[in-house]
């Protein structure tokens, strides 16, 4: 295409340099062997018990239970994430208040330390009698302990940094030239924040919640300590708060070793068909945020 | 159209302080500001557009106060550095949305209309990252039109781009100028489109008014060392820097014409036939051709001067460490400092 007279010619699409054949091949080894470090594991648990059985524990009721369960409280995870954690990020990303390192710290808190400490915390918190806030939790009816509520604070504990973090790196990303052209053109605070905020940060925000989710799903920790309903078969009858990874844990623990890859096995399909729609949703250009790199 | 009044407009932005500045924007015309990096340019047109409070003075639309008014009241179009286009919507959808953002009837014919005038068209599904510099900037252009402000404020207009692209966006600016008398007010940093643009400029230093005028007296009589770089002036000369070591007739010369912050003047030329009186005698330091004749460097008591050889030059050009007579005449002395200002834009 010709751009004589129009100025800066636009960038070619760019390609990576060319490098030598030994650099290459460096590179391929060490992927590789990460990648494969990745893969043989899941191989192993596809490959431990044989399709039938994965059949057969997709049709059990106790199995489905625990997925939806796993769905259901991380689903709301990821809801408290969108209510909480993005308004936060955007706080951190605008606003300049004193102390706000240490909030950022604390933020990032829940990401470095062990999750058994979130359950003991917490346990310390609300369920021993005489704890803080345990009147609290019973007197506004949402008691946690070994209660859906207790699995869904726990993976809000551990989970909601991750979009906290995320949003307010993208918020900041956004350039304030844009926004600032935006307001003259008419746009008052709320229309800019949804015409031009929102959607630049967008992409970084849906791949902290993605990251939110993930971490709320595979969240067994805490769960152990206050609210996991560890013994199948015993003499609890309260609800059921089994996650899929507690209910896999509790396979491995009784010695079912078939069950317990097989169920393992059904949960990583589902997990990686979820995240494949969610890449192919990006790539499409279905979803908004990658629209101004893609040639139309 | 509306008529813009800025009276005595006061900004604070950190430990910077701008102003107090004073300008009156007619329909059509169209300010210049000029500066040094740091004078406080952008401050100046963030405030206008109302990002920055002010901290005295006003601005006046059609004698009404808006000094206290959001940006998206003010009817200013500001074009920031870069443009300020939105990233994830094409052209087409870049200019309607100041249109759609206030809900105006036609706004798709209206979005029409504006990339058939500046050429958009082709250009209308596709995204500012695969966009060439020209075409940004006419984008913006287009975009600013369209929320029919009464004011276009723009920062830099020609940063980043070619010489051609330059010249494009002077025409189309010219054309705008023509068709729709919006009062322009616009940063920049080069002289050749300040003068083909602008009527009017402001100068800015450390967030004073250094100067005020309309072009020609820009031209004929630049009251500050940054003026008169900008306009052209080759020999510019601090008060410091003239009287720095010790006296010699040389700059005894020069101290005796200059203004309370130095003098200026254009480059003398340097031909046989001179007859200003008296005549110096300096060492050359560089000889180099220019597109206006070959511009020679010499040094006389420490101090560089540029002299200028008019076309057409005979060879040979002057050597290094040759010494040449020239002279200066006082007529072209501009003193700097003596503070002068006209109301400009009015």
């Amino acid at each position: 295409m010709s751009r004589g007279g129009d100025g800066l010619p636009a960038s070619p699409p760019r390609r990576p340099l060319r490098t030598g054949p030994l650099w290459l091949a460096l590179q391929l080894v060490l992927s590789g062997s990460l990648l494969l470090l990745f893969l043989l594991p899941i191989y192993a648990l596809f490959t431990y018990s044989p399709i039938s059985s994965l059949i057969a524990n997709a049709n059990n009721a106790g199995v489905r239970e625990a997925l939806w369960l796993t769905f259901f409280t991380s689903g709301i995870a990821v809801l408290a994430a969108v209510l909480f954690a993005i308004p936060m990020g955007y706080l951190l990303a605008r606003r300049r208040f004193p102390g706000r390192t240490v909030v950022e710290s604390l933020v990032a808190l829940p990401v470095v330390v062990p999750h058994l400490l979130v359950g003991l915390g917490l346990f310390f918190l609300l369920v021993v009698p005489g704890a803080p806030l345990y009147r609290f939790t019973q007197a506004i009816g949402f008691p946690v302990y070994d209660t859906i509520w207790g699995v869904v604070l726990v993976m809000v504990f551990v989970s909601a940094p991750y979009t906290v973090l995320a949003s307010e790196l993208s918020f900041r990303a956004v350039d304030g030239r844009v926004l600032e052209a935006s307001r003259s053109l008419g746009a008052g605070p709320a229309t800019a924040f949804l015409t031009v905020t929102l959607p630049l940060a967008s992409r970084g925000i849906v791949a902290g919640l993605l990251l939110t989710w993930a971490r709320a799903v595979s969240e067994i920790g805490g769960l152990l300590i206050l609210a996991a309903f560890v013994y199948p078969g015993g003499p609890y009858n309260g609800p059921v708060t089994t996650t899929i990874s507690v209910y896999i844990y509790n396979l491995f623990q009784v010695g079912d070793l078939a069950d317990a890859a097989a169920v393992s096995s059904l949960f990583l399909i589902i997990a990686f068909a979820l995240f494949l729609v969610v890449r192919l949703g990006e790539r499409s250009g279905w979803l908004p945020w990658r629209r101004g790199e893609l040639e139309p | 159209m509306s008529e813009w009044v800025v009276d005595g407009l006061e900004a604070d932005l950190d430990h910077f302080h701008l102003g107090p500045v004073d300008l009156t924007l007619t329909p059509g015309r169209a300010v210049a500001v000029l500066g040094a990096s740091g004078a406080g340019k952008t401050t100046l047109l963030r405030t206008l557009a109302g990002f920055l409070r002010m901290r005295r003075g006003r601005i006046l639309r059609d004698g009404t106060d808006i000094s206290d008014w959001p940006p998206e009241s003010r009817g200013l179009g500001y074009v920031p550095q870069g443009f300020g286009l939105l990233p994830h919507r094409t052209v087409e959808r870049n200019v309607r949305y100041p249109m759609e953002i206030r809900d105006r009837p036609q706004a798709a014919q209206r979005t029409q209309e504006l990339l058939e005038r500046f050429r958009l068209t082709p250009l209308a599904h596709r995204y500012p990252a695969r966009l060439s510099g020209g075409e940004l900037q006419r984008v913006a252009i287009a975009r600013a039109l369209a929320a029919e402000p009464g004011l276009i404020v723009w920062d830099e207009p020609w940063q980043a781009l070619d010489v051609l692209a330059r010249h494009d966006l002077g025409v189309v600016l010219e054309e705008m100028r023509q068709t729709e008398p919006i009062p322009m007010v616009i940063v920049t940093h080069d002289p050749a489109l300040a003068f083909s643009v602008a009527d009017s400029f402001l100068v800015l230093h450390a967030g004073q008014v250094r100067n005020q005028c309309d072009a020609v007296a820009l031209m004929r009589a630049p009251t500050d060392a940054f003026s008169a770089r900008f306009v052209g002036y080759e020999n510019v000369y601090d008060r410091p820097d003239l009287e720095g070591k010790g006296r010699s007739p040389f700059r005894s010369w020069l101290v005796d014409r200059a203004g309370p912050e130095g003098l200026a003047f254009a480059s003398p030329t340097l031909s046989p036939s001179v007859s200003a009186s008296p005549l110096w005698e300096g060492k050359v330091r560089s000889a180099r051709p220019s597109p206006l004749g070959v511009t020679v460097e010499v040094v006389v008591d420490d101090l560089l001067v540029t002299l200028r050889m008019p076309p057409p030059v005979t060879p040979p050009l002057p050597t290094l460490g040759e010494r040449l007579r020239f002279g200066i005449d006082p007529a072209s002395l501009q003193p700097l400092g003596t503070r002068h200002r006209t109301v400009a834009g009015g």
